[in-house]
């Protein structure tokens, strides 16, 4: 009865791996490090609470474990987890990576970092409001006031906003390593839109599939309820006394962690929003959606502070909503985390925490941060002078265009370098020493290995205090020695489990009911305009991919076949190419020589990136559209998705050598991915508003493609030989040959192929049947306009185009009075015209045009 | 002193603005020697919102946002003013020395020296660097009175620049201003910010407008004053001293504050975000600023 797909149970594996001879997965502590190890105690016994995790994995193997690491990169894949790393050619995005041995934390433990946390954000919310409030850290002494008032992140245009409730910190994330003697020591606090609490639930996901019986028996905390608070405080937020619209703001596709975004409001249940999404009304925020404006009540953004309103913070920026500060001030929208709040990251701050604790506390915090050294204390800064090499020197504000460096890895020169840059201007520089991190168990090629190891934390606000994900996004270092943990460097994550010794109590919120697919379909209207967009043009470069291909293939099986074809059918078929894919100038109007040697041509129209209309570019641009509307499509349409871009990538090896041996045959995997695409679309995806435009692209697209081989292959009057030549390319390439060679058995030619092309109401890749679906597609679209009886502009087109279809005679078409068939000319160009007022009145009325904003004053001095 | 100012700010695109957000500093605050009486603002076309609220540096701003097509903007401020017949003319040669004043800076807790330090750093505008602060060094000596310092710089800048509407824009770095020694009062204001913080002497922007007088025997022509801009500096126990470089005088009863800010992008009259317009949104101000009987 076992799926073969399920993860096995860890009995049945255990047995298998006996019985094969199966490396040892022992586990040892680097020697004479005993002390920063997680797992191995000085007698290199394993310490009680790894016991478990190691057992079993021991048990397994190394070559089990090397399936289960593959089976959850497969699962990761195929979610579309990816990181995107900047600067790396030529993918912009890398797969995640998670190791398969999870960083075990016990509860008792776990029960002094969670306590320091939440004291930690509890002062962090009360640093939050006092530097935009009265600054009394400042009049009291306990923060100098270059420390603040030089920092990039303390936003004097957020002066005074005040959320509703008891904080103003809503997410708080630390950064933090294990020291000598078990304490955790602080490196960072992250308080502007703090990245990771997705991949968390992401790894979390993952791990319980692969691992299902050792995750049960490890007895992990679960982390639902800290999604469920954040979601809880989220709708607190609101002033509306309905049922609030909250989004989840992203700069776009381009972000590094946007598969978070997505993923995270996918998890949420909000629409994922970019800029140009959002706009500011009469006083209040809203967000474009197909059945029009609809009124934001709350952004939990991922966008930086300094992005969002062009009118007062950063006016080059484009990630951000014109207004939207003033909608803040007055109350009407609420941004969480507030705009401002990267003021905290300021990693001054730690050198200082302990007194700004005392005042705003009354003592000092339990949980350490590292060392810091302020360059505009002029103590500190001599000491930095003095000891630079063995510091890390870090720009206070990380929108800096300094990164943080190691002295220890600079030249002489360099050194003198930096030094120069930090005396001119001290306070913009802090110097924090270099922690030892502890070393946590990571599998690697076969074995157990120990590696350096980082761990974030997230806390959110709750109605009274915080409450801390028990849990965490662990990184470790990319090998054994390796002293920089950052996701920009590739290092792999880790799931954080913190396990209790007991079984967990559960304990009941006030639940609020996942969100299933259909009703959050029925949703859709309130989704971004933007998204369904994207789906529109995901249907139309899906099926411009595809008849391009079918083309190709069919113009290379004639080229290459066993029966010679006349240079008339020769340079017919290529135009053809080129108009499908309209890849101008290409064969038209081409010399002799292009004609007889196409394959360079060719070869670009495939694999050139740089040009429009290429089977690359057009593929990117379906797989873009694809990524912009993620949270719509389903985890089969993602994996197929992914298929696509990997065949894509392989198709440079496959045609490295050229065209010269079957080279349909390196296209088939693409036209067969696309059409498991396509076939996903109808099968499972629910008959929706981003359906219907989906479908609406794709019938479009085909509509003009049927117009346009048509009128390449079909138009120019010809000798017999090419004629049928032409002929065998469009059934093909319309895949009706099988159909036409049947009804053949009674009548066969041209009128017969045009007939099922054209007019064939059966044939689902004819053009009548395009139209009609078209026609039955638009009745079920939102409508804006409820005028009743005149017909709106798009209708009139669609049945134009179909009334003077239906009305056409075979026989007038095919009247060859010159060197082409005039009447067929005439209606193809009529059609062609036709669809294209369609596509526009669709477009106009369902899209948004976005015009960019631009600044009434210009200045240079933004990138302070 | 009561004076009534007409600020009209006048904007013409070559293109449709569908809508704008903007931002407007064209009220005087009130300060230790000015008070607004009334003012009132309005704006053309009709802005869907607008709304009147205090800055960060205390300053009163306009918010709006217009959602009517339109191909010109008008935003026109009447304000009353009443300045105080204040001391400010009074030599201050005696007050603290240059040399007290940075040792009180350094050493003194109380708000308004904590607060004043904040100008004190680099600010958008104005960065001060070795070039500035080896201009003003000649003006500046440890046992001088910080007042007398300052006064001496003042005259420099407006005996060694000439005032040259032609050579700078708003984005004209500091560093030409100072090579060039050209420039508009808000370069000159500017020049003497960077100067006075590369000195360790916090120094802020202030806008707002000067009375012109007609020459005698002529009569007045509306509109023929300007937005205006100078400096204040912080002197220990006398709070912010006004000078105004570009007329090499220390601000006295013509001249009616607007703003104050880090520079001039803290108190820029009007700015913000169009949505269209085309390129090059052509501008016009203009000022009146006349007495009014008391």
């Amino acid at each position: 009865m076992t799926n073969p797909s399920d993860p096995q149970p860890l009995g049945q594996t255990q047995s298998q791996s006996q019985s094969s001879v199966a490396e040892t997965l022992e586990y040892r502590s680097l020697s004479g490090l005993h002390e920063l190890d997680e797992a191995c105690a000085q007698d290199n016994s394993i310490k009680p609470q790894w016991g478990y995790l190691l057992n079993s994995l021991r048990d397994l193997g190394s070559e089990v474990l090397r399936e289960r690491e593959q089976k959850a990169r497969r699962i990761l894949r195929d979610d579309g987890a990816t990181y995107n790393i900047y600067g790396r050619e030529p993918a912009p995005s890398s797969n995640w990576e998670l190791d398969p041995v999870p960083y075990i934390i016990d509860s008792e433990d776990w029960g002094g970092i969670e306590a320091g946390l939440l004291e930690r954000a509890e002062l962090f919310n009360l640093v939050l409001r006092d530097l935009y409030g009265p600054r009394t850290l400042l009049r009291h002494g306990a923060l100098p006031p270059e420390a603040l008032f030089s920092h990039g992140g303390f936003l004097r245009a957020c002066q005074g906003i005040q959320l509703p409730g008891e904080h103003e910190l809503i997410l708080h994330a630390v950064d933090m390593v294990r020291q000598r003697g078990g304490n955790m020591c602080v490196l960072s606090d992250r308080t502007q839109a703090p990245s990771g609490a997705g991949y968390v639930l992401e790894n979390r996901t993952v791990m319980s599939r692969v691992f299902p019986s050792l995750f049960r028996d490890s007895h992990v905390h679960r982390l639902a309820s800290f999604y469920q608070r954040l979601r809880l405080k989220l709708s607190s937020l609101s002033a509306s006394e309905e049922e609030p619209l909250i989004v989840v703001l992203t700069p776009g596709g381009q972000n590094e962690t946007y598969f978070e975004h997505a993923h995270l409001a996918n998890y949420l249940g909000y629409p994922l929003v970019q800029s140009g999404d959002l706009l500011v009304r009469n006083g209040f925020l809203w967000m474009k959606s197909l059945d029009g404006l609809k009124r934001v009540d709350v952004v939990l953004r991922r966008v930086d502070d300094i992005f969002c309103d062009p009118v007062e913070l950063r006016s080059d920026s484009l990630l951000g909503v014109p207004g939207l500060l003033e909608v803040v001030r007055t109350r009407q929208v609420v941004i969480a985390n507030p705009l401002g709040s990267g003021v905290l990251e300021n990693p001054t701050l730690l050198k200082y925490l302990p007194q700004i604790s005392k005042h705003l506390l009354g003592r000092e915090l339990r949980l350490d941060s590292v060392k810091t050294y302020w360059c505009g204390d002029e103590q500190d800064l001599q000491f930095v002078t003095a000891n630079i090499r063995e510091l890390i020197i870090k720009p206070t504000y990380r929108g800096s265009a300094i990164k943080s460096v190691w002295g220890g890895d600079l030249s002489e020169e360099q050194v003198n370098q930096l030094l120069a840059t930090i005396h001119k201007k001290p306070h913009q520089f802090v110097a924090q020493v270099r922690l030892e991190k502890s070393y946590t168990p990571a599998f690697s090629e076969g074995k157990l290995e120990p590696r350096p190891t980082l761990l974030r934390t997230f806390s959110v606000a709750t109605d009274k205090s915080y409450m801390v994900l028990p849990g965490g996004l662990t990184r470790i270092s990319t090998h054994t020695h390796g002293q920089v943990i950052s996701m920009q460097s590739g290092s792999p994550s880790k799931d954080t489990w913190v396990t209790a010794t007991e079984p967990e109590r559960t304990i009941v919120f006030e639940t609020t009911p996942e969100i299933s697919r259909a009703t959050k379909d029925s949703a859709l209207l309130s989704l971004p305009s933007r998204v369904v967009e994207n789906l529109y043009w995901m249907g139309r470069y899906a099926e411009r991919a595809e008849a391009s291909l079918r083309l190709l293939r069919t113009v290379f099986v004639l080229l290459n076949g066993e029966d010679p074809i006349s240079p008339d059918a020769r340079r017919i078929l290529l135009q053809t190419v080129t108009q499908i894919t309209v890849t101008l100038p290409g064969f038209i109007d081409a010399s002799d020589e292009l004609l007889a040697s196409p394959e360079e041509e060719l070869l670009l129209i495939i694999l050139d990136d740089n040009r429009v209309g290429s089977i690359k570019s057009t593929l990117n641009a379906m797989l873009s559209s694809a990524d912009e509307s993620k949270e719509l499509l389903s985890t089969d349409t993602i994996r197929v998705i992914n298929d696509l871009r990997d065949a894509l990538d392989e198709l440079d090896f496959t045609l490295a050598g050229g065209l010269t041996s079957a080279p349909e045959e390196a296209l088939d995997p693409l036209v067969t991915g696309l059409a498991a695409l396509s076939g996903l679309m109808q099968e499972s995806m629910i008959r929706g508003v981003g359906w219907r435009f989906m479908e609406l692209g794709k019938r479009i697209e085909r509509s003009r493609q049927i117009i346009n081989s048509v009128r390449s292959l079909m138009i120019p009057v010809t000798e017999e030989s090419t004629q049928s030549t032409l002929l065998t390319a469009l059934l093909i390439s319309m895949e009706v040959m099988i159909t036409y060679r049947r009804r053949g058995r009674v009548r066969r030619g041209i009128e017969l192929g045009l007939e099922l092309v054209m007019l064939d109401d059966s044939n689902p890749r004819s053009l009548l049947f395009q139209l009609e679906r078209l026609q039955q597609l638009l009745v079920k679209l939102p409508q804006t306009d409820t005028t009743v009886g005149e017909l709106e502009e798009e209708e009139r087109a669609l049945l134009e185009a179909t009334t003077s279809l239906k009305l056409s005679r075979l026989s007038r078409l095919l009247e060859t009075t010159s060197d082409k068939r005039d009447d067929m000319e005439n209606l193809l160009h009529q059609l062609d015209k036709l669809l294209d007022d369609f596509n526009r009145f669709i477009s106009d009325k369902h899209f948004d045009h976005r015009t960019d904003p631009q600044q009434l004053v210009t200045t240079f001095w933004d990138g302070q | 002193m009561l004076y009534r100012i007409r600020h009209i700010t006048h904007y013409k695109y070559a293109q449709r603005v569908t809508r704008c957000y903007n931002l407007a500093n064209v009220v005087p605050r009130n300060t230790e020697h000015q008070m607004c009486l009334k003012s009132l603002v309005t704006f053309s076309p009709e802005p869907a919102k607008a709304r009147k609220r205090t800055d960060y540096f205390g300053n009163k701003t306009y918010n709006f946002e217009i959602q009517k097509p339109h191909t010109e903007l008008i935003i026109t401020a009447v304000s009353d003013v009443q300045i105080n017949n204040d001391t400010r003319e009074l030599d201050l040669d005696l007050g603290v020395s240059y040399g007290d004043a940075l040792n009180y800076l350094r050493q003194t807790m109380n708000q308004e020296t904590i607060e004043a330090r904040e100008f004190l750093l680099n600010s958008p505008m104005i960065e001060s660097n070795e070039a500035l602060k080896e201009y003003a060094r000649p003006s500046f000596h440890i046992d001088h009175s910080l007042n007398s310092c300052v006064s001496d710089l003042t005259t420099r800048i407006f005996n060694d620049f000439s005032y040259d509407s032609n050579f700078t824009t708003i984005a004209t770095p500091l560093s030409d201003v100072l090579e060039h020694k050209r420039g508009v009062c808000q370069d000159f204001a500017h020049l003497q910010i960077g100067c006075l913080r590369a000195m360790g002497i916090p120094a802020r922007y202030v806008s707002g407008y000067i009375e012109t007088l007609p020459k005698p025997g002529e009569t007045k022509l509306v509109g023929a004053d300007a937005t205006h801009a100078w400096i204040a500096y912080f002197c220990p126990h006398e709070g912010w001293v006004e000078f105004d470089p570009t007329n090499n005088k220390q601000a006295n009863s013509q001249h009616i504050v607007t703003a104050f800010g880090r520079d001039y992008l803290d108190v820029t009259p009007v700015k913000g975000v169009i949505f269209g317009g085309g390129e090059s949104p052509r501008l016009e101000v203009s000022v009146d600023v006349s007495r009014l009987k008391e």
